[in-house]
């Protein structure tokens, strides 16, 4: 589904070069749920943001379900965001004048493939799944953080993409939130066979994840399912 | 761009305006306001000006069209056959002579030379509202001699010390009071004063009118000629076909329009009034579009990473920067609109309580036509100075945008 080769990313700064991302190769199946982990500034977010079109590699290249990447032009890639993928932010990123029922049929609203009636079904049914549909007229500020980051998941899932990406979307939640969030986490990936791929640096959450891939300075150090850890 | 991605701009830029600062909203919609309205306040202040002053100089000067002496000679000779000519020709209400003559007005130990004029009072009335001023006493008739009415500003006031008068007077006339006239010729004779009026237009508030029979009498002779003839148009006929038809029917004097006159004695005046609106329309323009430029600036660079996470889960740049289009087109309009309503505020107040001085007096003189191109404008400027920072900042990269 996804297909990495030899990703590079490089950053100068002055004349000193940092090698965000130094060759990493990896695939990615359908339905998996990967957690990229590692120590900070070992490359996992710019991995991810690679993944996610947010962020353009030095070189490699990155091909998913046989669409390669590099190919496409700005506006094509805004379409491959908006109809394959879905995004979970650290800080939820929730736009702050729209409430949640909006802030969660955003994107829907875009897809031309539809209808009002359709899109408005699809948010009030992630809304009820992520137990938050009798505060879909509230704005994100009258949230706690916690139901933030459901929101932001709804957000992500309700185009139903086929990769849904997570940026160490428990880093700014307590244990019990961020239990919740990778519940809800397995569940869609349990019920509706979603790829997720997710940022972490928390030790624990590697017994939520099907297959773990760890960096160190930009190089991938380990890949194995969980428990294995094997390369 | 389709209807899909407009609708989520339009829902993003309403939903920013409505839940974002309110007093920011409210500033910027005031800022709008007080530029559209300068900009409309200067040109409308000299339009009612120079409809002012066109309207008094045809009331009182020159009617619609003025028949004067041509080149060499010193008055329109022939002049009731001349008349007979020109009010039987389609289009003319009436035409009336004019004629003046220097005088001396002795009232007590009050001396004050003025120019008077001669006027047939029946004929004026169909040519100028002067009858209608008349805040004392009463008009002049056709036939009266011994007579004459004077301006108000010329008549004086009793309760101002000589040396206090803006404009020399004779002290304090009244109506039945007996002035000596002497006339430049020589000849003296003593007139009731009949009546006093006041126009509000110098010319007519500084001399004062008898009849062109008693005019005779000062002469010694019939009046068959005058200074000029003013002619009045009927409704519906323009001036310019007045003096066309003046001309083909062999009216061998000069023919001027009212336009024709106050193109050549307002010309500089229209001129420096029109670079005046030109200014101040330029500084409302800027102002706005510089104060839009600013409050979207501002917006889009405290949304940045709000930016770039809209383009992270894949709303295209388009949307965003009509996002902001449509945010701008929102408050110009509103500013617009608030921008009329003040305006029209005004226009009622200066209409009771206009800008009066001894030459003109001044409210606010706007055509719809005049509101609709100004809005314009200021929206054009407005939407560009809004789509120029969004159109900046739609295009940031991702990444930037979200570090910010």
């Amino acid at each position: 589904m996804i297909e990495i080769y030899d990703l590079r990313r490089i950053y100068r700064m002055g004349d000193i070069e940092v090698r965000a991302l130094d060759g990493v190769s990896l695939e990615i199946e359908k339905g998996e749920f990967l957690g990229i982990m590692g120590a900070s500034g070992s490359g996992k977010t710019t991995l991810l943001h690679m993944l996610g079109l947010l962020d353009e590699p030095t070189s490699g290249r990155i091909v998913i379900e046989g669409t390669d990447l590099s190919l496409l032009s700005d506006y094509e890639k805004a379409m491959f965001r908006l109809y394959k993928l879905g995004y979970v932010f650290q800080d939820y990123a929730l736009v702050p004048d729209l409430t949640v029922m909006e802030n969660v049929s955003l994107t829907a609203m875009l897809r031309k493939d539809r209808t009002e009636g359709q899109y408005r079904k699809d948010s009030v049914e992630i809304l009820q799944k992520i137990g938050l549909y009798d505060r879909r007229d509230h704005l994100p500020r009258e949230l706690s953080g916690g139901q933030q980051q459901r929101v932001s998941i709804a957000r992500a899932m309700v185009n139903k993409p086929d990769i849904l990406f997570a940026d160490e979307p428990c880093a700014n939640l307590d244990s019990e939130n961020s239990r919740m969030v990778l519940e809800l986490f397995r569940e869609i990936n349990e019920e509706m066979q979603q790829t997720i791929v997710m940022v972490s640096h928390e030790d624990w959450h590697k017994d939520y994840f099907h297959r773990i891939v760890r960096l160190k300075d930009g190089k991938v150090i380990a890949d194995g399912t969980n428990g294995s850890s094997a390369h | 761009m389709g209807k899909k991605e407009l609708k989520v701009a339009f829902l993003l830029a309403m939903r920013s305006l409505q839940r974002g600062s309110r007093s920011s909203v409210i500033l910027t919609i005031l800022i709008v306001a007080m530029c559209f309205t300068n900009m409309v306040f200067l040109p409308g202040m000299f339009n009612s000006i120079g409809q002012n002053i066109t309207k008094q100089v045809v009331d009182y000067e020159v009617g619609n069209v003025l028949i004067s002496p041509k080149s060499g000679e010193q008055y329109v000779t022939d002049l009731d056959a001349t008349l007979a000519l020109i009010n039987g020709m389609p289009g003319v209400e009436r035409a009336t002579p004019h004629y003046s003559k220097a005088a001396t007005l002795k009232y007590r130990q009050r001396i004050l030379g003025v120019s008077l004029r001669a006027i047939t009072p029946n004929d004026e009335k169909a040519v100028s509202p002067l009858y209608t001023k008349m805040i004392s006493g009463s008009y002049l008739g056709d036939g009266d001699t011994g007579e004459i009415i004077l301006a108000k500003m010329i008549a004086g006031d009793p309760s101002v010390k000589e040396e206090y008068e803006f404009q020399a007077s004779l002290g304090g006339v009244r109506v039945g009071d007996s002035i000596t006239v002497e006339w430049a010729n020589g000849y003296t004779k003593d007139y009731r004063v009949k009546g006093i009026y006041s126009t509000g237009y110098w010319a007519t508030d500084t001399t004062g009118y008898v009849t062109k029979s008693d005019m005779e009498l000062v002469e010694g002779r019939p009046l068959d000629y005058a200074d000029y003839i003013t002619v009045k148009a009927k409704p519906g006929y323009s001036e310019k076909f007045i003096k066309d038809e003046l001309q083909q029917y062999g009216v061998s004097q000069k023919v001027q329009t009212t336009t024709d006159l106050l193109a050549k004695s307002m010309g500089k005046a229209l001129q420096s009034y029109a670079i005046i609106n030109m200014v101040s329309l330029f500084v409302g323009i800027v102002i706005t579009t510089v104060v839009l430029f600013i409050v979207i600036t501002i917006k889009t660079l405290n949304s940045r990473k709000q930016i770039g996470i809209l383009k992270a889960i894949g709303v295209d740049k388009a949307v965003i920067m009509h996002n902001y289009g449509f945010q701008v087109i929102i408050l110009a309009l509103l500013g617009i609109a608030c921008g009329i309503i003040m305006t029209s505020l005004l226009m009622v107040y200066m209409t009771y309580n206009p800008i009066v001085t001894p030459d003109w007096s001044a409210s606010l003189y706007l055509t719809p036509m005049d509101l609709i191109s100004n809005s314009l404008i200021l929206f054009v400027a407005a939407v560009i100075a809004g789509y120029v920072p969004a159109w900046q900042v739609s295009r940031e990269d991702i990444q930037t945008a979200m570090r910010s």
